[in-house]
């Protein structure tokens, strides 16, 4: 029975954490070597994919993505995907998809450039080769450097607010149970009546 | 439009449930407060039109009018992500 109590203790906060690791913004200090455009055929890994209804057909099963081609500072590859979120979920009401490939474009920078454009991206989502998804890239601007640090201000606050509502709730719950529990002694205990 | 339709009734019926619990929540509390206090002010006069007296108060005072924030705190917050995602 513990087993299973702790099991289903574990399983839900990996879905919870997991959920929030996928949706909340994060930022990479990144060089964008190229940007591009691809034909896919969301499958079973669909579910990573935003088809958002901004006035598109959705129900056409292959559409073209916007790429961002980037290495990191530590000089490792990372690819975005660069997609509508839309009206949809993750709410970011990301309707700008082209003017950020067009500003995605602007910022490109090899190796071999004299000296190298660093860019921070604003991105959700993750990586994962064997599924074949990419984070989405949200929002990105120059930064002066591949060291530049980024406070995520609202992933504090909203992480923050929370937990303050898990613990509220939390709170409130033990005590709405507490209160209708059955005494340990009743009217032939020692002590009451 | 077909999103923006499912969003909007679909944020709407959750504004409004909130909304309704939330002022369900405030009116029982107040109306406890009420007869709580008729209680310790000695019992003056009539009970109900007492509670009554404290409800109409209730229904005038700053703090029922800032219930609407659960509409316009979800609305103006989506209105900023739109603006910073967008266009900043």
């Amino acid at each position: 029975m513990i087993y299973l109590k702790w099991g289903w203790r574990i399983v839900f906060w990996t879905v919870v954490v997991a959920f929030l690791h996928y949706t909340l913004p994060q930022h990479d200090i990144v060089r964008i070597t190229d940007t591009y455009e691809k034909r896919v055929n969301p499958g079973e890994n669909a579910l990573f994919w935003s088809n958002a209804n901004t006035g598109e057909n959705v129900a056409a099963t292959e559409r073209d993505v916007f790429f961002i081609q980037t290495f990191r500072a530590n000089e490792k590859p990372m690819i975005y995907r660069n997609e509508d979120t839309g009206w949809g979920w993750p709410p970011y009401f990301k309707f700008n998809t082209s003017n950020l490939q067009a500003l995605a474009a602007d910022f490109t920078s090899r190796r071999t450039d004299e000296t190298a454009q660093w860019v921070a991206i604003r991105h959700y989502g993750w990586r994962n080769e064997f599924l074949s998804i990419y984070p989405n890239a949200v929002a990105l601007w120059e930064v002066e450097g591949p060291d530049t640090r980024i406070i995520p201000w609202f992933n504090i606050i909203l992480l923050t607010a929370l937990g303050a509502l898990w613990w509220a709730i939390r709170v409130r719950w033990r005590r709405f149970w507490a209160k209708r529990r059955e005494p340990d002694t009743d009217e032939w205990a020692e002590g009451r009546l | 439009m077909v999103a923006l339709m499912r969003l909007l009734i679909f944020g709407l019926v959750a504004l409004t449930l909130l909304y309704l619990g939330l002022l369900w929540h405030f009116r029982s509390r107040r109306r406890d407060r009420m007869a709580r206090d008729w209680q310790e002010a000695g019992r003056p006069g009539d009970r109900d039109a007492y509670i009554a007296e404290g409800m109409a108060q209730y229904e005038r005072s700053l703090r029922r009018k800032l219930l609407w924030l659960v509409y316009i705190l979800p609305v103006t917050a989506v209105a900023l992500v739109i603006w910073l995602t967008n266009f900043n």
